[in-house]
Formats: C-alpha cells, structure tokens, sequence
C-alpha cells in the first residue's frame, strides 16, 4: 500500500455532536427529509388543503385538463385530481407506517428473542425466515392476501409480516453478535442484571441499522400500497390511492396521457426522498470509503532548481536518474500537502540501490510515481526521470505501458494480495509476455516454466496452473518476481519485498534477488525500512524522512559513520545493536503527517542535537567528503555512532559528540538466518 | 462440482414442502369461502353446504391436504374451482410467458446496470459518476407499473411502435413475440439495472483499490485489460448476490407488468385466484415460483464457483 495517509479532517467532540455537525454537511438529507415532511404534512392537512370532495365528481366534467378551478384536471369519473392526490398521501403513508409498525412489533423483539436464546429456537426460526425470503415479495403478498381476502388494512398487514423477517434477521444478527463479545468479555450472562448488560449491548448496536431500515421499509411498503391498489388488491375501488388513481389512469390512457403523471410521479417522489433519507442516515453512521478510478499519474515535466544533487546520490554512469521529484495530494481544507519532496537520486548500471524510511517517509511514493502509480489525487512532477538515457516525463499512461513490465520490472509487499486470485499464477505470469514481446499461447507457457525454474519455484510445470491462495507467502513473492524479470527489465523495483514473509523466507528471497542481478546485470531499487536488509544487499543507501531525502553513501560507509542523526537513530534500533546495549533505544515519536512537516529540518522535533537554528530555514542537502551527502546542518560538528559504537550494556545512548569510537571491525548485521546452498 | 448441485437440489425438497403446507394451512385458516363465492350472493345455506361437499372442501384439512400431497408428487397439482382447468396445464401455459418477461428484464438490467456501474466506478466522484448514481437512485424509486404505463403511453400511443397489450407466442412468430416483450421487458428491467448499477460500482471501486490492481497495471497492460480481465471477474461476485435477488424481484414484479400489458402469466392466474380464493392454483404458484427460484440460486452459486477458484477448491 502506498504509505500517504492524507489525515482525515479533525473531528472532535462527543460522538452526538459529531453526527450533528455531520448531519448539517449532509445539506441533501436535509432536503430530503423536507420533502418527507411535506408529504407528511399534505397527508395531515388533506382535509383542509383539498378544493373538492375526492371521492365525488360530476361525470360530465371528466377527464377536464388542468384550469382555475382543477389544478390538476378531473378524472374520467370527473373527481379533482389533486384532491385525490393529497387524499392518496394520507392512504400511502397510513399504509406504510402500518406495515412497518408490524414489521417492527413481529421483527425485533422475535430478533432479539432468538437471538438471545440461541440454539434450536433459533435455528427454527431462521428456517422459517429463509423459506418466507425464498418466496418473492408479491407472490407470498397475494398468497397471503388470498387467506386474510382483500383490502387495503389487511394487505400492508401481510406486507408488515414479510418485512418483519428482514427486521428480524438483522436483529438477531447483532444480539448473537452482542452475546458473543460478552462471552469473550467474560460477562457471565445469568440472571437480569446481566440481561440488562446485554439489552444495553444490543440496543446501542442495533438502533443505527435498524433506523436505516425502517427509513427504506418505509419507501417499500408505500410501493408496496401503491402495487396492490394497482392490482385491484388494496384499497376499494373508487378510494383515492396513488395506486388506483394510475388504475383509472390506465383505463382512460388513450383519451388522457396526463393521468398517468400526478399519481407516478408523487409516487417517485416520495418514495425517493424516504430512501434518500435513509442512504444520508446511513452515510451519516458510518462512512463509506471514498476513492476508485484507476491508480495511475503520469510524471509531469517541471524544471527544477537545476543543481546538481551533491554525491552519494549521483552514479556516474546511471540507468535510473531522478531529479526534483516531487508527489502532492490534495487535502480537504488544506490545500495541497506535498508527500515527496525534491527528491534527486540515481541508479547506476547493475548497482541494488536501498531507499530505506520508516512508514510516512514517501519512500513507496517516490518508487510508484516513477511508473506513474500514484494512486489518483496525487500529483506528480520532476524535472527529470531518465531511463537508461531515455525521459519519462511527460509520457501518457499509453506510451509509459511499454516501459512497465518492460524496461522496469516491480515486485511489491504482500505477494499474495499483490496477484489477482481469480487467476492462475501462470497466467498472470504469461500475461506479460503477451502484451510486451507478443508469445504465442505455448511459447509463454514454455517461458513462465522457465521463469519458475530461474527463481526456484519446485515443479514449475505443475505450480502454473495454481491460484494464488494455494501458494505460500515466500513462493507467491517468487512468482511476484519471474512476473517482474519476465521481460529482462533493466530495472527492478523492490518495494518492501521481504517485509510481509517470515525471517527464513526473507533470506532467501534477498539471496534470489542478488542471484538474479548477477545473472541478469539489472539494478535493483529496493525499497524497505529494515535496514538490515540493506546491509544485507545494497550497494549504496539513500535514508528518506519525512519526505526528503536525508543522507545518502555507500552502504558500508554510511552504516559505519552516519551523517545524519535519524540514520544514527535507525541504525540504533537494529536488533543486533539492542541485544548488545540490552534495551530498545528507538527514537521516540512517530514520522509526522505531511502537513505538520516544518519549514527547516523535518527531523529537527525528534532529534537530540537539535539547536533553535535547525527550524529556521529549509536544510539543504550538502557534500560530505566526496561520496557522501546529508541534509543536516550540524553535520560538520557532530560525530555520529554507526554499526559497532555500540557502548556498554547500561551505557546511555545516545552518544554525546565527540565521543571516542570503537576502532573494531565487526561483520555488518545481518538479517540472514540461513543460506541456501 | 456436480455433487454440491446435487446436494442444492435434494435441500429444495423440504424447503418446497414447507413452503406447500404453510400456504395450504394458512388457507385453511381462511374466513373467505369459496364455495359462498361461487353460489352467488342469493344463496341458501343449504346450497353452500352442497356446493361446499360436492367440492370435498367440507372434508377435514389433514385429508384434503394428504389429498393435494400426494398429487402434488406425481405432478398433478389439482385443479381450479371456477373454472375446473387442470393446474399443472395452466401453469405450464403460463410460466413461460412470466419467464419470457423474467430474463427479458433480468437481460435489460444486467446491459445497462453492470456497464454504466463500470463506468461510474472509473470516474468515481467526477460528474459522470454523479448523474449515473443519480439516475441509479431515481431509478430505483420509480414504481415498474408507472414506468411501463410512461412506456406505453410513449412508444405504443404515441409512438405506435410497439403493441401497448397482449402476448404473441413464439411458436406463432418469432419477431412479434419478441416485439411483444420490448416495453415489458425495458419497464422490469430499469429497476434492475438500478439495483446492479448501484452494486456493479460500489464492488468495483473497491476492487480498484486492491493491490493485485496495481500490479496488473505496473505489468503495462491497458486500462481496457486491467478493468475487464483483473478488476471485473473480482467485483463480479456481490453483483451475482445482487442478480438472484434481482430474480426473485423481477418475477414478483413481472405479475404487475402482466396485468398491465394484458398478458396471460403467472400473474393474471394468480391475481383471479386471489380475489375468489381458488386455493390449488396460488398453492400451485407458490410451489412453481420457490422452484424456479432455486433452480435460478443453484445456476448462480456455479457462477460463484467460476468466479472464485477459492470455492471451486473447497
């Protein structure tokens, strides 16, 4: 996963507060629920609001068009047509008050019932229940109907009935729910006290859902009205409803088109702003997760500053060259919050290049926007991103799709959640080799049993016709890598690839890696937060905070001698480093969100050298001896412990400066537990 | 495979039972008599009584029931009151008319729901996905009669494009019967498509976000291909969940679309028989549709299991 957390926006305040102010954002529940009030307020005042007598007309006035006197004309029969309309109001909403009062009567105390005694009262019941669902709505409506006779009363009567069982599915669901956590909670439920406990369990939980659904119940059961009145099997004939109001519609339908209007459309409406309402009450409870489209941002062109980035980030002869990258999102309220910062760094030819950072660094963030995988709000713009000689920048998704999966192979963290598990794994594998070098069918098939045997997987002829779930984690993030060097990519982006497996599994996926590089001559850029990993394979090492690049070297140099006090306090937290002080000297606080990141160094509130001088200006980064860079601006007078400073066990950490160093020359850690042959 | 089919069928035998004998006891309990309906308003109570033992509905209800039961099994499903038609025959006639209209419908909202949700889905919070999720949620408030009777009144009145009534079998003309099932089918099948727009674009937008997503698209495969091939067969499996309860609306719903197009279904039968209570053909409709219903369930629970290889492997 990308690692950009876009703070949400402060809510504070009790929870009831909190919905209300919610609630006044949500301007179109509002409305909604206005439209309800009306229709509810028509239904009530129908006596006094309407001209004429609705059940009565004058035949020869029928079928009159809308005047003075008939807002909305006359019927055949010659009835006022908007009298009938606000007398429908009232039928439709008795109607669906009745049949959701009976649903919730029959529904939730019988929810509650078996659901709080379990065992066969409630498996009968849920029997019963899923032989009614089974069972559409209108047939078991007239079924029924056919038992009690026709009539308005006893019809939503039935309807009531067949809502009861959704009401009381839902009901029982959270009262096993709730009984469940008690038991894990150890509440001993015997007696009443402790069925207080429980009612007061369910109740809190229910009460939400339970208003959303009687909100919708509602909308349905004025359908519902409206459908059997239609059919003949509501209310009396001749009675205004709007569903025998479209009846009579229907029979006059080639004399008068309009008809058919008022009745529908009061219909649409106030069936649409009940569910209106109770999608907004729902919303308002809990909070769908926005977002979708596509994850994809192409890189756009912006000059940058035009300084070279100092050494220890540039390689002479480089495959992969980055220059002022820089990732945005936009943030409700706050305008943009700039996530990657500047960064400049290159790849040489063959070289594993290790960008390591706590999560919240951006160092993900900068490895996918370089293939244009910004997830979508982001932005993302560098004055330079050169492959092999070649530009990036300004490429559309269509022409960067040769360069992925092509020139630039990616092997992401969780191998099992990165495959698709509606495919076979070979397939997925040979899907690449389709779209970039064009293979037949067979030939694909041919080389994904190659790729298999390249990165060890046993019986590669066997394991392609497998799905996902049936591989392990380390063979999965193997078939994650034959996928990425399927087409001899110049370049492998390694984001996390070992984090989500076990220690065992980890070394040898690293040992493949190194393997495949020394077969391939491809660079790796690997990104990760463990700096053993690091130690374990990279050439040269760049450390990220807080969206800046902060140090960069070669990783020996920089492991034994850190420029920068967060590399320090990294290396510090290593376990090797731990077992030997006794305790886990981590630096204290986490990586801040992006829009608290101060103007001067970002690291300066969690470091213990800072002065008041480090908050003042943005920190560059500098040369340090002529491979070296860091962004820091102390870093001429403090000497900094790396791998093998460790002090004494009880000795404080960390280091003041100028404290003398361990001259010794121990093995870099390492994270490898056992090596394969 | 083919065992779980097995097995979804042998578990309909008890759920058609229970169905069965709570719709007949529930009859049972009935004030309405048919046999006062047929003798007329004027009748004596002598006649009721005679009209009532020549019908066999004074006999006790386990025998009746029995009686009925063991029909039932060998597919005679007894006949109507009124009008002395054999059920079986009459249902056979017209099921296929109310299944006619069932998939017209299921076919209408999955061509215009799972596209327009796909769509939506791709420009999640842009406009375009506002006016879809908009018309989505009028579309599902809108009553299915109202809309055919707006279609009828559009495209057979004004438009004389379509027949406003009536039903042409296929065995008399292939193009009429299709002709014949267009305003039905499109006044079933927008509600649906409501329903499966709604559902299609919420599963879709959470499939986009998954990680195998983004390494369909670091492959550099089209967006076409990363929707269609890796993103829909995942989002595909709620949409399912959605349709069968789709089904099982449409064919409630294709009762009212029937008597409004003056088609001779499932719903003109069943609605006559409601009104006198002629309780052999609403049982008979009551059995009929929970079967067709979970024939329709076992169809969609394969569909799962191609969907989803991990309960093909279970």
């Amino acid at each position: 996963m990308s690692e950009v957390k876009v703070p949400a926006a402060a809510v504070s305040g009790r929870s009831g507060s909190r919905l209300l102010s919610r609630l006044v954002q949500q301007r179109a529940t509002l409305f909604w629920a206005a439209v309800v009030l009306l229709v509810v307020l028509a239904a009530l005042l129908s006596p006094l609001l309407s001209p004429h007598d609705p059940l009565k007309g004058n035949i020869r006035e029928g079928l009159l068009g809308p005047s003075a006197d008939h807002w909305l004309g006359t019927d055949k029969l010659g009835r006022d047509v908007l009298s009938r309309l606000l007398y429908g109001a009232r039928v439709a909403l008795l109607a669906g008050l009745e049949a959701v009062g009976i649903a919730a009567l029959i529904g939730i105390p019988l929810g509650l019932l078996v659901g709080y005694l379990g065992g066969w009262p409630d498996r009968i019941a849920m029997r019963i229940v899923e032989g009614v669902m089974s069972v559409p709505f209108l047939v078991l409506a007239i079924a029924l109907i056919s038992v009690l006779g026709p009539g308005l009363t006893k019809s939503m009567a039935v309807v009531g009935v067949v809502y009861a069982m959704t009401l009381l599915r839902l009901t029982r669901g959270q009262a096993l729910a709730a009984r469940e956590e008690l038991y894990v909670d150890g509440v001993r439920v015997a007696g009443a006290g402790d069925r207080r406990i429980l009612f007061r369990h369910i109740l809190p939980n229910i009460t939400p859902p339970l208003i959303v659904q009687v909100t919708l119940m509602i909308a349905g059961a004025i359908i519902a009205e409206a459908t059997l009145s239609f059919l003949g099997l509501g209310v009396q004939a001749g009675q205004a409803s709007w569903g025998s109001m479209l009846s009579d519609a229907q029979a006059s339908i080639r004399e008068s088109f309009f008809l058919a209007l008022p009745p529908g459309l009061a219909i649409l409406l106030t069936v649409l702003a009940f569910n209106q309402v109770g999608d907004g009450l729902r919303d308002l409870f809990a909070r769908e997760a926005k977002g979708g489209s596509l994850g994809v941002n192409p890189v756009h062109h912006e000059s940058g500053s035009g300084q070279p980035p100092p050494p220890g980030l540039v390689a002479a002869d480089p495959l992969l060259r980055v220059r002022d990258l820089t990732v945005s999102f936009p943030q409700p309220g706050a305008g943009r919050v700039t996530v990657v910062q500047g960064v400049s760094l290159d790849v040489a030819k063959g070289e594993i290049l290790g960008l390591v950072g706590e999560s919240g660094s951006g160092k993900s963030v900068t490895a996918m926007s370089l293939l244009g995988l910004v997830p979508d709000p982001g932005r993302v713009a560098a004055s330079a991103v050169e492959l092999d000689g070649r530009e990036l920048t300004g490429l559309s998704f269509e022409e960067l799709r040769k360069v992925r999966g092509g020139a630039i192979g990616v092997v992401f963290q969780e191998p099992i959640a990165s495959l698709n598990p509606a495919y076979t794994v070979g397939d997925q594998v040979a899907e690449v080799l389709r779209e970039h070098e064009g293979l037949s069918r067979a030939q694909a098939r041919a080389r994904v049993v190659e790729l298999f045997e390249q990165v060890h997987i046993p019986e590669p002829d066997k394991r392609i016709r497998d799905y996902p779930h049936q591989f392990s984690g380390g063979m999965a993030q193997r078939v994650m890598i034959a996928m990425a060097l399927a087409c001899r990519p110049r370049l492998l982006v390694a984001d996390e690839p070992t984090t989500a497996l076990d220690v065992t599994v980890q070394g040898q996926v690293l040992d493949l890696l190194l393997e495949l590089r020394a077969e391939t001559g491809m660079s790796i850029l690997l990104i990760t937060h463990d700096l053993g990993v690091v130690a374990d394979v990279a050439d040269r090492v760049a450390v990220m905070y807080a969206g800046q690049i902060v140090e960069g070297g070669p990783t020996e140099d920089v492991f034994r001698r850190p420029a920068h006090p967060y590399t320090e306090g990294l290396l510090a937290s290593l376990p090797r480093n731990v077992r030997r002080a006794g305790r886990l000297p981590s630096i204290p606080g986490v990586v801040p969100p992006p829009s608290a990141w101060p103007v001067g160094c970002h690291f300066a509130d969690r470091c213990p050298y800072a002065r008041p001088q480090c908050l003042e200006t943005p920190v560059e980064l500098s040369a340090r001896g002529d491979d070296r860079a860091t962004r820091c601006v102390r870093a001429g007078e403090l000497t900094l412990a790396g791998v093998g400073d460790v002090p004494a066990a009880g000795e404080p950490l960390p280091p003041a400066a100028g404290r003398p160093v361990v001259k010794a020359d121990p093995p870099l850690i390492s994270t490898r537990i056992e090596k394969r042959p | 495979m083919l065992r779980m089919v097995v097995l979804r069928l042998l578990a309909m035998i008890p759920l058609v039972f229970l169905v069965a004998t709570g719709v007949f006891f529930l009859g049972q309990l009935s004030d309405v008599d048919p046999a006062e309906n047929i003798v007329g308003p004027n009748a004596t109570e002598e006649q009721v009584a005679a009209v009532r033992a020549e019908l066999g509905l004074d006999r006790p209800a386990l025998e009746q029931y029995a009686d009925w039961l063991s029909g039932a099994v060998r597919g005679d499903l007894g006949e109507s009151l009124y009008t002395k038609a054999d059920v079986t025959t009459s249902l056979t006639q017209a099921l296929p008319i109310t299944l006619s209209l069932t998939f017209g419908g299921l076919l209408v909202g999955l061509a215009l729901g799972v596209p327009s949700g796909i769509w939506s889905a791709l420009r999640a919070g842009r406009a375009g996905d506002r006016a879809v999720s908009l018309l989505a949620t009028v579309g599902q408030a809108v009553p299915g009669f109202w809309l055919g009777l707006l279609l009828i009144i559009a495209f057979a009145i004004r438009l004389p494009w379509f027949p406003a009534v009536g039903y042409v079998p296929p065995g008399e003309s292939l193009t009429g019967w299709l002709h014949c099932l267009v305003l039905p089918s499109v006044s079933l099948g927008l509600i649906a498509a409501a329903a499966i727009s709604r559902q299609t674009r919420s599963s879709m937008i959470g499939v986009l976000q998954q990680e195998y997503v983004r390494t369909a698209l670091s492959k550099g495969l089209s967006k076409r291909r990363v929707v269609v091939k890796h993103a829909l067969k995942n989002a595909a499996v709620p949409v399912v969940t959605v349709v069968s309860f789709q089904v099982t609306t449409l064919l409630g719903g294709s009762i009212v679309i029937e008597r409004l197009f003056a088609m001779p279904g499932l719903g003109a039968l069943a609605i006559n028989a409601v009104v006198r209570r002629d309780p052999d053909v609403i049982q008979g409709i009551v059995v009929l549709t929970v079967i067709v219903i979970v024939l329709v369930n076992v169809l969609l629970d394969l569909s799962y299991a191609w969907l989803n290889p991990k309960v093909r492997s279970l």
